[in-house]
């Protein structure tokens, strides 16, 4: 939301920065596809991924209030979803992903709705739970093969247009081709949370999270409301983990139930501004390259191998949070604006 | 006219204190009813087994012919009973428009409509001009009064007021008090009011009901319960005798 910069002043300003944006994340590949740098290719695509989970986690834990600290069990029930349904039933990239969706969605719905009776503490620790309990059934369920995992077969050929109409790309193109689908995964992703925001659901969301007596009394079933936030974070890491497989064209239990998929799109909202739509956007654009970084040039040479990375990383991220409690997005970015475009510092009031 | 609610012999007991016992209260539409005590009465229990947070173990509750003594806060609501609390329960993170409109949405689920219904009623309240103030930031008499209007938002038929002049200065008092009349004159809700200070109830309520260790002890016009010595000896004080 708008609330913290001033005004009408900001319209022309918000303008300038989002046709900037759009230009800079559609622009992002090239120069490194024409260098023949893909990696930084893949850093966009894992910058954009974890924005959109991020944006995904921040309904339930920013909006509804409600920690949860299992995400990945949805990004696994994705991947493999969708990579059974392709290797087994022949389905485009695409209604694998839509067949993942829907699938996250009942499993989170029927997992969930019990647990809504918990409060605080107590969901968070359910959530935890529930990510425990799927890790031994990740792998040893023969379905999925166990912790042999599951291959994703690619079909030779294919133009660009091709790779991104199946997400396929046996050849060149790949980096390009893969970043371009998170892009716009993650667009729709941050269209329909903006929608979401603006509609009775974003409203009853805050509402639970703010005062859950309260809510009731208004006439908010407060348990309907914590499934549909889980349910919609359940379908975006769905989606997310349907990319991600036919991406890494496998999926192991190790890998989809990595803790990771917990902990970087909750740190993404956190760092960059909890229950904001653009929080966990900013968070991720400044916490995953930050961390391949690190991973880049102290991962490696002399130092290898000692986790020197990781330690600076943790410490980057702690200094973040104590200096920014709420979130980098609760900077004076108008007031910085406003000073960059030369004018007087707009004295608006502190977010 | 059949009455709005009735509370027919309701038994509430918390472990081994009985916090409420064979209580029945009527409430006609259109009235207002007071609700007083003194502290541990059962009075705010009384609110929550209507409002649904809590259901009586004994006897039933009954709003316009349906049965709502094991209903949920949520249903409650929708069928036309609002409250406020003791404690404020604004959405602290929300601004006071937001906070109505979460209200407003009961009765229609888009915004739109939602936010003009609120703007309309913080005018009514009082509240205009301070729409975009995060509740959080409110004096304590102004998120009490965005407690009332979040609550008329859901269009409820019983307005349920538990102490909402409570910790007020004497304007604050007056200013509250003002309100409700208005409520009841302009909107037609029957009201109950649980209260501690006197003064607002006695003027404001057509009737008033004396709770005393969780059993009602009596009825009536405000007059006729000022005069009674039950109700002095228990609750009045001495100070009222031979006032009324």
């Amino acid at each position: 939301m708008a609330a913290s910069s001033p005004p009408a002043r900001a319209g022309r300003a918000q303008q300038v920065a989002w046709g900037l944006a759009i230009l800079v994340a559609l622009l992002y590949p090239l120069p490194f596809e024409r260098s023949g740098q893909i990696y930084y290719e893949t850093v966009g695509f894992l910058v954009l991924l974890n924005a959109m989970l991020g944006i995904g986690w921040n309904i339930i834990g920013g909006w509804a209030g409600q920690f949860d600290f299992g995400p990945s069990i949805f990004f696994a029930i994705g991947a493999y979803t969708a990579a059974l349904l392709s290797i087994h039933s022949g389905w485009n990239a695409w209604i694998a992903l839509v067949g993942a969706v829907v699938v996250a969605v009942v499993i989170c719905a029927a997992l969930t709705y019990p647990v809504t009776r918990l409060r605080g503490h107590y969901f968070a620790i359910a959530t935890v739970a529930m990510w425990m309990i799927a890790q031994p059934i990740g792998a040893t369920w023969r379905l999925i093969n166990g912790s042999q995992g599951l291959f994703i077969p690619v079909a030779a050929g294919g133009s660009f247009v091709h790779g991104i109409l199946t997400m396929e790309f046996p050849g060149r193109g790949k980096g390009l081709g893969f970043y371009y689908l998170s892009l716009l995964l993650f667009a729709a992703t941050l269209a329909g949370a903006r929608a979401i925001e603006r509609s009775k659901w974003g409203f009853y969301f805050r509402a639970v999270r703010d005062d859950q007596d309260g809510a009731e009394a208004i006439g908010i079933d407060s348990r309907l409301y914590k499934v549909i936030a889980r349910c919609l974070m359940a379908a975006i890491f769905a989606a997310g983990g349907t990319l991600y497989g036919f991406w890494a064209l496998a999926v192991f239990p190790d890998q989809v139930l990595e803790v990771n998929w917990n902990i970087l799109p909750m740190m993404a909202a956190v760092v960059g501004g909890l229950g904001r739509l653009w929080g966990p956007v900013l968070g991720a654009v400044v916490l995953i390259p930050i961390s391949q970084l690190m991973t880049a040039t102290l991962g490696s040479g002399p130092l290898a191998g000692r986790g020197i990375d990781l330690i600076i990383y943790g410490a980057v991220i702690m200094l973040i949070a104590g200096w920014r409690p709420n979130g980098l997005l609760s900077l004076p970015w108008a007031e910085w604006a406003a000073r960059v475009r030369g004018r007087a510092p707009a004295r608006s009031a502190k977010s | 006219m059949a009455p709005l609610l009735q509370v027919e012999r309701c038994t509430k007991r918390f472990g081994g204190l009985v916090a409420n016992r064979d209580v029945s209260l009527v409430i006609e539409p259109g009235e207002i009813v007071g609700l007083i005590g003194p502290n541990g009465a059962g009075k705010t229990t009384l609110f929550s087994c209507i409002s649904g947070s809590l259901h009586p173990d004994e006897g039933r509750i009954v709003l316009n012919g349906t049965d709502i003594s094991r209903a949920r806060p949520e249903r409650v609501c929708r069928l036309g009973i609002a409250r406020t609390w003791q404690v404020v329960r604004s959405f602290g993170r929300m601004t006071v428009l937001e906070n109505v409109i979460c209200g407003a949405l009961r009765r229609s689920s888009r915004v739109g409509p939602a936010r003009a219904r609120a703007l309309e009623l913080l005018a009514f309240t009082g509240l205009g001009g301070k729409e975009d103030v995060v509740a959080a930031a409110l004096t304590l008499a102004d998120k009490k009064r965005l407690e009332i209007t979040r609550a008329l938002a859901t269009s409820p038929r019983l307005l349920l007021l538990d102490e909402a002049m409570s910790g007020l200065t004497p304007f604050e008092t007056t200013a509250a008090v003002e309100l409700v009349r208005r409520i009841h004159a302009e909107l037609g809700l029957a009201i109950c009011v649980v209260e501690h200070v006197m003064e607002v109830v006695m003027p404001l309520s057509h009737r008033v009901v004396v709770l005393d260790h969780g059993e009602k002890l009596t009825e009536g016009p405000p007059a006729e319960v000022a005069r009674d010595e039950r109700v002095i000896t228990a609750y009045l004080g001495d100070r009222y005798r031979g006032r009324a």
